[in-house]
């Protein structure tokens, strides 16, 4: 019963996280001091064009009936109409945010063994020259910006070693292999980033578990210390990295952004980028909307997670 | 726990700075090593870099890595290394102030709303939770868009929008401390004594939170760099020609196939920066006693 209600609880904080945020980018963005009309239009302003682009956008309405029209729309999955194409919204979400699915699932794919490997590695030898090596290079890694790490990847496997495209183009006349070319080195920078920041916490935590006594216990009655390490301490090991992990998904929305424009790879970060540099409002708000709502479902999901892995809930 | 150790700590600091320094971690005099060389270059740029800031024709465009030129001539003929140290004191100014900003007002906000508590402590946190949804990153690009072209490239709205990535993260964490000294005594009896709220956040509440707020501040502090080079690269932040380190990695990108050096030259500048930073508030957060908590932004 508190279970039901903890997790119902969770869920209702979230909805009202995501109107809040909401109502947040359209103040941002259409009520903030400024005419909004002028704002797009920049320098190539004229009277004519001005009036032509408020009656667009409905800017004679009262805002709070502009806000819950575009609120509704949103809610009924009409995202209205991009400004510099003229194209419905959800058309030209559609492919790019299977783009950005793919290309993450492909990230998290390799960001496990990333993280998992080295840190197995450092735990075992801890305090011995590999582990200090590895804590290094973690740091460093740590301390790159995504953009440096992408280009030094270009750098190795596009000029130094030619294997990969420069450009990650890609459409829907692509084939699999193409996407596959297309998406190796910004997956490859995504993992890295991702993996550098778990490194560090699966680490403790494996080191930590190696030290309790039930994996003394396995010790004593004889089992393999391969067995040992991946049957009993990994798993136990896992459960605090929930957490990082949902981090992780949440620095994807943001990483995408940057990855994405670094490789010219079509997906949803990049989508975010030029809208932002169209000044295209409808589409900034509705691809702004998005990420917040993936980033608010990723902690929602971590903490469900939490509330079902405590035992002390769980038995209440 | 930290807290009831804080009134030691402070006792402890009277004697000689240099006790302190030598129960350092190793970490820490590595980071700060580190940035007494960035610092000195930012000051004395002006007078330690072979050539101009914009100076045209100082070698062959794009002809890569030599003595002359470790980070290579751009398709202007600027020297890049020269361009690094002059944009130093740039990078460091605007992450400094922008953090700055915004451990100043997130601080107000935290420790207030932790301590009044009540309806408006949750009304704060909704909203503050609401600004944390939007992923920084992205909350940057989007305050940007709405300054609109005329302030757009101006080292004032980066700073601003530094500032508003932080507050809300740096608030929940004040907040959090806020509530655990308020429980205190010396809390109750300021109140008692009929002080107002922003009183005794002033005169009670801030200085024992200041350890955290410090932490907090190195710690914001080591990842600004990396948003405002963010903003630079993806031509968001400042506008050519200023030598900021992320907008002339973007500048130099187009030509990467022939010169790599010029965009991997201001990145490894970048990544040395937040090296040290890093280093410096891992140790600085283990010498005040608190594990540095780590997220990425």
């Amino acid at each position: 019963m508190t279970l039901i209600r903890l997790i119902g609880g969770r869920i209702l904080l979230s909805l009202l996280t995501l109107l809040i945020v909401s109502a947040l980018i359209f103040w941002i963005l259409e009520v903030l001091p400024g005419d909004v009309a002028s704002r797009i239009m920049g320098r190539d302003a004229t009277p004519e064009t001005l009036a032509l682009l408020r009656a667009k956008l409905h800017l004679n309405d009262p805002a709070i009936t502009r806000y819950l029209r575009w609120l509704g729309g949103m809610a009924t999955g009409d995202f209205g109409t991009a400004l510099t194409s003229s194209r419905p919204i959800v058309q030209i979400l559609e492919p790019r945010i299977f783009n950005t699915v793919l290309l993450a699932g492909y990230a998290f794919l390799l960001y496990l063994p990333m993280a998992l490997i080295p840190a197995l590695i450092q735990a075992v030898r801890r305090d011995r020259p590999t582990d200090h090596a590895l804590s290094a290079v973690t740091l460093v890694l740590l301390s790159m910006p995504d953009f440096l790490i992408a280009t030094l990847l270009l750098v190795t496997f596009v000029v130094t070693v030619p294997l990969l495209p420069a450009i990650s183009l890609v459409d829907q006349s692509s084939t699999a292999l193409e996407y596959f070319r297309a998406m190796t080195l910004p997956a490859v920078t995504l993992a890295v980033v991702m993996a550098v920041y778990a490194v560090r916490m699966l680490r403790d935590n494996l080191i930590e578990v190696l030290s309790s006594d039930y994996v003394r216990m396995a010790e004593l009655k004889g089992l393999s210390r391969r067995k040992v390490l991946l049957r009993h301490a990994l798993p136990n090991a896992l459960v605090p990295t929930l957490n990082i992990t949902a981090l992780n998904l949440a620095y994807l929305i943001g990483g995408v952004v940057v990855v994405e424009k670094v490789f010219s790879y079509p997906g949803f970060g990049s989508l975010l980028v030029d809208s932002l540099q169209l000044r295209d409002l409808p589409l900034i708000e509705a691809t702004v909307l998005i990420a917040a709502a993936v980033y608010i479902a990723a902690n929602l999901l971590a903490d469900i997670g939490a509330i079902l892995l405590n035992p002390r809930l769980r038995a209440s | 726990m930290t807290l009831s150790a804080a009134p030691g700590l402070t006792q402890a600091r009277l004697p000689s700075w240099r006790r302190i320094l030598r129960r350092a971690p190793v970490s820490f005099h590595i980071g700060a090593a580190i940035l007494i060389v960035h610092a000195a270059v930012a000051v004395l740029g002006p007078w330690l870099a072979p050539y101009g800031i914009s100076q045209m024709g100082t070698g062959i465009p794009l002809s890569g890595m030599s003595w002359a030129h470790p980070f290579g001539v751009d398709q202007l003929g600027r020297d890049i290394f020269s361009r690094v140290i002059h944009g130093s004191h740039i990078v460091l100014l605007l992450a400094l102030s922008g953090t700055g900003l915004g451990v100043a007002i997130g601080s107000v906000i935290g420790l207030l709303s932790g301590y009044v508590g009540g309806w408006i402590d949750n009304i704060v946190q909704r909203l503050l939770e609401a600004v944390i949804s939007i992923p920084f990153l992205v909350l940057a690009l989007l305050a940007i868009a709405a300054a609109g072209p005329q302030l757009a490239g101006s080292p004032l709205l980066v700073v601003l929008v530094v500032a508003l990535v932080y507050a809300p993260r740096v608030a929940r964490m004040a907040r959090a401390a806020a509530i655990e000294i308020a429980t205190r005594d010396f809390v109750t009896v300021a109140r008692l004594r009929g002080e107002g709220a922003w009183s005794v956040m002033r005169r009670e509440i801030l200085p024992n939170a200041s350890s955290v707020l410090l932490v907090e501040f190195a710690l914001r502090a080591g990842y600004a760099p990396v948003l405002i080079g963010s903003l630079g690269f993806l031509g968001f932040g400042m506008r050519p020609p200023t030598p900021e380190w992320g907008l002339m990695m973007a500048e130099n990108r187009a030509l990467i196939i022939i010169s790599p050096i010029t965009v991997i030259g201001p990145g490894l500048a970048l990544a040395s920066l937040v090296v040290g930073l890093n280093l410096f508030t891992d140790g600085l957060a283990r010498l005040i006693g608190r594990t540095a908590p780590r997220n990425q932004a």
